[in-house]
C-alpha cells in the first residue's frame, strides 16, 4: 500500500496527534486509512481455510492495536510496525486453534474422495487397503493421501458440554444404534476406567467401545455400523482427544 | 527399505509440533505397507503416547522420536527432554485399555538418563501384495 508525499506528511502528523490527544476521532482516522493494509495481510493467510471475512476481522484487530502501541518519535514507519503487528494476530489466530486449522479445500475433497475408495478397495481385496493400493486407485502420490488423512483428523475441539453437531458425511447412524446399545455390557466398567466416557454422544461411546473393548478394527467397525471407515477414524480419534481435553481440565 | 533402519526426530514439546511424530510415524507406515487401519491405529496411539508425556499444552523442552524399522515392524521410542521432568509418565486404566487394543506392545518408563519415556511397537500383520 502506497501514500503520496501529502498523504504521508498528513498521517504522520496524525499521529503525532494522537500520541498526545488519544482523540477517537484521529484513532478512526488512522485505522481507517490503513484497512487496506489490514485486508492485504489477510488475504496473504486466506489459503489455510478460514473465511477471509474472518481474517480481515482478526487483522484490524491487529491494526488497532498497532494504531494503539504505535510510538511516532521511535522513527520506524507504521507500516512496518502495523505489518509486524497485524501478521502476529493473525498468526495467534491461527495458533490458537492448535491443530485444528482446517485444511485446504483440495485436502478435504481427496479425503472425501479417499473415503469412498477405501470402501470399494476394502470390498474388492477382502481386506484393509495399504497406503499405496490407495495412493494408485485415486491417482495422488502416498504423500498426498498420507496429507488428506492428516486433513481429516483436523478435527475442531467441541467442549464436551456441548452436544456434539451433525457430523456424519451422509452416513445415517441412528439406524444401527438400538441394536448396539443392547451389546453394550461392561458399560460399568468402563465407566469406571473413564467417568468422562459418559459425556460423550451414543455414537462415539459405541465405537470406542467397538474398537477398545471388543478389538473390532476400525474396518470391521465401519461394516458393522453401515458407515465408512474413515468417519469411523476421524470419530474415534475426535473422541479421545475430547476425553484427553477433558481429563487435563479435571 | 533395509531392515533396522532408523529415522530421528527432535520437536519442541508443543501439541503443534508433535503432530510432526504421527506424520512421520504414517508416513513410514506406509512405506513399511501396513494397511489403513493400521496405520490409523499408530496415529492413534502416537497421539496417546505423546500426550501422557507432554499433555495438552505446551511444555518446555523437546521430544527426541527413534522410529526403528525392522521388515514388517515399526518400533518407536519417544524420549522427553524437559527443563521440568520431576514427575514419572504414568498410563491411566484407559489409556493402557486403549493402547492394548492399537499397539503389539507398549511401555512407558523413565530411562537411565531420568527422562520420561515411551517406546511402542506396531507390526504388520498382513502380507504385502507380491
Amino acid at each position: 500500500m502506497t501514500f503520496d508525499a501529502d498523504q504521508r506528511e498528513d498521517l504522520r502528523r496524525k499521529f503525532a496527534e494522537y500520541a498526545e490527544t488519544r482523540s477517537p476521532a484521529t484513532r478512526d482516522h488512522l485505522v481507517e486509512a490503513h484497512l487496506g493494509l489490514a485486508e492485504y495481510l489477510a488475504r496473504r493467510f486466506s489459503n489455510r481455510g478460514e473465511p477471509l471475512d474472518d481474517l480481515v476481522q482478526v487483522a484490524s484487530v491487529g491494526l488497532l492495536k498497532a494504531v494503539d502501541r504505535f510510538d511516532p518519535e521511535r522513527g520506524v514507519e507504521f507500516s512496518t510496525y502495523a505489518t509486524h503487528t497485524i501478521v502476529g494476530e493473525l498468526k495467534r489466530h491461527f495458533r490458537d486453534k492448535g491443530w485444528a486449522v482446517r485444511a485446504p479445500r483440495r485436502m478435504q475433497e481427496l479425503y472425501l474422495r479417499l473415503g469412498k475408495i477405501v470402501s470399494s478397495l476394502s470390498q474388492e481385496l477382502g481386506r484393509s487397503p495399504t497406503i499405496p493400493e490407495l495412493a494408485s486407485e485415486a491417482q495422488v502420490s502416498e504423500e498426498e493421501v498420507l496429507e488428506a488423512l492428516e486433513a481429516g483428523q483436523a478435527y475442531r475441539f467441541a467442549s464436551l458440554d456441548a452436544p456434539s453437531p451433525g457430523d456424519d458425511d451422509g452416513d445415517s447412524m441412528s439406524s444401527h444404534l438400538g441394536e448396539e446399545d443392547a451389546g453394550m455390557i461392561d458399560a460399568e466398567h468402563r465407566v469406571a476406567l473413564s467417568p468422562l466416557l459418559a459425556q460423550l454422544p451414543q455414537r462415539e461411546q459405541t465405537i470406542l467401545h467397538l474398537r477398545f473393548f471388543e478389538g473390532m478394527t476400525q474396518s470391521e467397525i465401519a461394516g458393522r455400523l453401515g458407515i465408512s471407515q474413515m468417519h469411523v477414524s476421524r470419530l474415534l480419534a475426535r473422541s479421545l482427544a475430547q476425553l484427553r481435553d477433558a481429563a487435563e481440565s479435571t | 527399505m533395509a531392515a533396522r533402519d532408523e529415522v530421528r526426530l527432535a520437536v519442541p514439546a508443543t501439541p503443534e509440533f508433535l503432530r510432526l511424530a504421527r506424520v512421520t510415524a504414517s508416513g513410514i507406515a506406509s512405506r513399511l505397507g501396513f494397511t489403513i487401519d493400521e496405520v490409523e491405529d499408530l496415529r492413534l496411539a502416537i497421539d496417546e503416547l505423546c500426550f501422557v508425556l507432554v499433555g495438552n499444552k505446551d511444555r518446555d523442552g523437546s521430544v527426541e522420536l527413534h522410529y526403528r524399522i525392522d521388515r514388517d515392524q515399526l518400533d518407536v521410542e519417544g524420549v522427553g527432554r524437559f527443563d521440568d521432568d520431576e514427575t514419572d509418565p504414568m498410563l491411566t486404566a484407559f489409556s493402557r485399555q486403549i493402547l492394548g487394543a492399537l499397539l503389539d506392545d507398549y511401555d512407558v518408563y523413565r530411562n537411565h538418563g531420568g527422562h520420561s519415556c515411551f517406546r511402542l511397537t506396531k507390526r504388520r500383520h498382513t502380507e504385502p501384495e507380491p
